[in-house]
């Protein structure tokens, strides 16, 4: 319950409001442009059209729920408040359940078929895997928004993004241009770690949901006892 | 009571936090912070630690993606 204060300026703004635009006809414009996309697709290609489908939902539940990746790093070191990196852990623990089921439809039980076989990006880890995540983390606090933060504000009308966006791009194409020399020096030495082939996938899952679940607790001590950045 | 106003249009997480704690710090308890942001993801950061802090906070959307964030200076 916010103090009278604050509901007295509040009252005096909301007389003062311009009337907001009825952006009803917007809305209904872009769904049907939704819609004439998803029946191209359709025609076209099967997997695509669920791809549409799945990527518009996503998009709509990140700008409702006001999710950012960013923000779910940020924060418990910036400003001490951690729900959205719980959110993120709880998203690890059902994805992590999601994907034991993929995988193990995949591999059947035989481990031996190849990693380019599971699904899952099964990446060889090196120091090229630090030194990609200090950039990426540097740059998106920076940024203010990972990829597909940064693609929601844009949705939203945030202007700043674009800036970011070209950035972006930028940014991948140079990666692009120079991808051979870190897989020549780095990623094509590294080993590529699959733990199921040495523990089996049950084991594995249950392992890794045992973890996340001290993380979410970790995380959940240090929200109460965290006070930074306090005046 | 004092009310001071900021404008953090255009500007993307974290600097409207950081710059609503600098005006706060400046600011005597009872004072009200209102902030003006286009920034969604400002809502929940800015707000969640004004809570924590436990200063009185709220928001109003004034326009179509446009917000004025309201903090109570408390301690």
């Amino acid at each position: 319950m916010a103090s009278s204060k604050i509901e007295e300026l509040k009252r005096k703004r909301q007389l003062k409001n311009k009337r907001k635009k009825n952006q009803v006809i917007y809305g209904g414009v872009l769904i049907f442009i939704g819609i004439i996309i998803y029946i191209l697709l359709l025609k076209n290609n099967f997997l695509y059209s669920v791809i549409w489908i799945i990527g518009l939902l996503i998009g709509f539940t990140l700008q409702k729920s006001r999710f950012c990746f960013t923000a779910s790093f940020r924060d418990p070191i910036m400003v001490g408040s951690s729900s959205v990196l719980k959110a993120v852990i709880i998203a690890f623990i059902i994805s992590t359940i999601g994907f034991a089921f993929i995988q193990y439809n995949a591999i059947g039980g035989n481990t031996a078929i190849g990693y380019e076989n599971i699904p899952g990006k099964i990446a060889p880890l090196g120091i090229h895997t630090a030194i990609g995540a200090i950039l990426f983390g540097i740059g998106m606090v920076i940024a203010g928004g990972c990829a597909s933060g940064t693609l929601m504000r844009i949705g939203e009308g945030f202007a700043l993004q674009m800036v970011v966006l070209s950035g972006f791009i930028m940014g991948t194409v140079l990666g692009g241009y120079h991808f051979e020399f870190w897989d020549r020096f780095f990623i094509s030495r590294s080993k590529a770690i699959y733990i199921p082939e040495y523990l089996g996938l049950p084991l594995t899952v249950t392992l890794q949901i045992i973890a996340l679940c001290i993380l979410y607790y970790v995380v959940d001590i240090y929200q109460t006892k965290n006070n930074m950045m306090s005046i | 009571m004092l009310e001071v106003r900021i404008d953090c249009m255009h500007e993307a997480c974290p600097i409207p936090l950081l710059k609503a704690l600098k005006k706060l710090n400046k600011m005597n308890i009872g004072d009200v912070l209102i902030m003006e942001t286009d920034h969604s993801c400002s809502i929940t950061n800015v707000i969640d630690w004004a809570k924590k802090q436990g200063h009185e906070v709220d928001y109003a959307e004034i326009s179509d993606g446009e917000w004025e964030i309201y903090i109570e200076k408390r301690q």
